[in-house]
């Protein structure tokens, strides 16, 4: 079964610790590299990128040491197991969709993660439940550094490490915090936290990073420009502007339970009840009424349940996870049907 | 001011619609707004929608004229030619940033809002730097000394002597 493969149960990112973890689901700085002397991703063949995927696989040799990593060539993998790894972030879904050699290597706590010949020959990624920007960072050093003294990244001395796509060049690094602002939509302010975020050159974006749609209330928020500013910088700029949104989350989330404390109640109760009770369930459904119920936990609405069953039911309603745990391939309806039972089986517990 | 469609809640959303060639503005409430698909998941929609070829079509479009005067050449190691790229959006190999190099300055600086690193550098790109350093040091002390002598032979002692003394502080550093 696939989910035994993994330690823990839901994996890093949605652990629920750390700083501020109500509303910051987790933390991720992820950085792009390429070799000097191959093609890069975009244009390289079969023969070119099973070398990459050779080369990365010996310089991670260096890492063992300290840290206990699984490497996973994907060709290898069913579909079922590569939706797993994708909703549990730790590859994504242009890594899970293309051919050829391609590799995962991620550690037991599912913290750091290496994807081989994603557009770039390596994206490193560390992510960290809570608001724990500078802790990934200061692992990530740790972690490139290591991983530099084995092989030679393409660099240049005018525009830094060279991407295949100009809007990584320079750093390469990407630095994202996942929110969780239910107030916010509700309110209609999340528009002014936009607004904001593209002056300071900060992106919103979905669930799933670049290109995704934000749902259930999930947004990431990261850097735009990667050249020019140093990685320190970068990571400076977003940490300004985070305690302000945060805190005006948290405003909002008290005018709501003050002003409008009854309708808020009912919205989260009305989501306990259809989750407690459906017996057929669309993921947008499901995902909607599991963002009002953590907001109904962390406000202490719904006293009796856990964040930790909440997370639970974010990632097993997943349909990569649902075939996971099924052990078969579902088709869409059977899918709702199991997403349905496995909810009304962890609210039950 | 109230919503201009319920006329109910307080209008939080200005929006401007051009169709037709003709702009309209209304003053909205966020849940009209959500009703008629302006939030922030729409606006996530066209952003998903907007890909770097598209951008590439239009921040290169006032200086068509500029650069078709002398493309680019084709990267020669993964052949990737300049108007690929720009249909594209991704480059081929860590070359291409050479050959297409005169233009990738206003590129960057579009996106970016600056086209120099100032980031991390990898360990072989130090040790590359500093053994240059060091290399063109050496040369500029062996360039000395030959002057030095020369200027000994010449028994242009003044000269010498701000050699030797240009030479210390070469040392020194």
């Amino acid at each position: 079964m696939y989910l035994g493969d993994f330690k823990e149960p839901v994996g890093e990112w949605l652990r629920g610790e750390g700083s501020e973890a109500d509303l910051v689901i987790s933390s991720r700085v992820r950085l792009a590299r390429n070799l000097t002397d191959v093609p890069f991703t975009t244009v390289a063949n079969d023969r070119q990128r099973a070398e990459v995927a050779d080369r990365i696989q010996d310089s991670l040799d260096t890492l063992r040491p300290g840290l206990s990593l699984k490497i996973q060539h994907l060709e290898e993998l069913d579909d079922v197991e590569k939706l797993v790894l994708v909703e549990r972030h730790l590859i994504s879904r242009e890594l899970a969709m293309a051919s050829g050699p391609r590799v995962v290597a991620h550690d037991e706590t599912e913290s750091f993660s290496l994807m081989g010949n994603e557009e770039d020959h390596l994206r490193l990624q560390v992510v960290k439940s809570g608001y724990r920007l500078e802790e990934a960072w200061q692992q990530m050093d740790h972690l490139e550094k290591a991983i530099d003294s084995e092989l030679q990244f393409a660099f240049d001395k005018k525009f830094g490490y060279l991407t295949a796509c100009p809007t990584n060049v320079g750093t390469g690094l990407r630095a994202s915090v996942m929110l969780h602002l239910p107030a916010m939509m509700i309110t209609g302010k999340i528009e002014e936290v936009n607004r904001a975020a593209t002056k300071l050159h900060l992106a919103i974006r979905g669930l799933f990073g670049e290109g995704t749609e934000a749902q259930g209330d999930f947004f990431q928020i990261s850097n735009q420009r990667t050249l020019g500013e140093t990685e320190e910088k970068i990571l400076q700029n977003i940490a300004e502007v985070l305690p302000k949104i945060l805190s005006y989350e948290r405003t909002l989330r008290g005018q709501l339970f003050e002003q409008r404390k009854e309708w808020t109640e009912d919205r989260v109760g009305r989501a306990f009840g259809i989750l407690s009770h459906a017996r057929v369930i669309q993921s947008k459904e499901a995902l909607d009424h599991l963002s009002l119920m953590r907001l109904g936990v962390s406000m202490g609405i719904l006293q009796d349940l856990t964040m930790d069953q909440v997370n639970r039911m974010f990632l097993y309603s997943q349909p990569g996870h649902l075939q996971a745990i099924d052990g078969q391939e579902l088709s869409p309806a059977e899918r709702d049907l199991k997403r349905a039972d496995l909810l009304r089986k962890i609210l039950s517990e | 001011m109230l919503c201009e469609k319920c006329q109910q809640n307080e209008a939080t959303v200005h929006l401007t619609d051009i169709a037709n060639l003709k702009k309209r503005e209304y003053r909205l409430c966020s849940e009209c707004a959500r009703i008629h698909g302006v939030s922030i998941q729409a606006q996530l929609q066209k952003f998903k929608s907007l890909t770097l070829p598209d951008f590439f079509a239009h921040h290169f479009h006032e200086s068509d004229t500029e650069q078709a005067e002398s493309p680019p050449e084709s990267c020669p190691r993964c052949k990737m030619s300049y108007s690929q790229f720009r249909r594209d959006g991704k480059f081929g190999c860590s070359h291409d940033f050479t050959v297409f190099r005169s233009t990738l300055e206003e590129l960057f600086k579009k996106i970016h809002d600056s086209s120099q690193h100032i980031g991390r550098t990898p360990s072989c790109f130090r040790e590359w730097s500093e053994d240059q350093e060091e290399d063109s040091h050496q040369v500029q002390l062996d360039e000395l000394r030959e002057e030095l002598k020369r200027a000994v032979r010449g028994e242009q002692y003044e000269k010498a002597a701000e050699i030797r003394d240009q030479m210390r502080l070469m040392g020194r550093n």
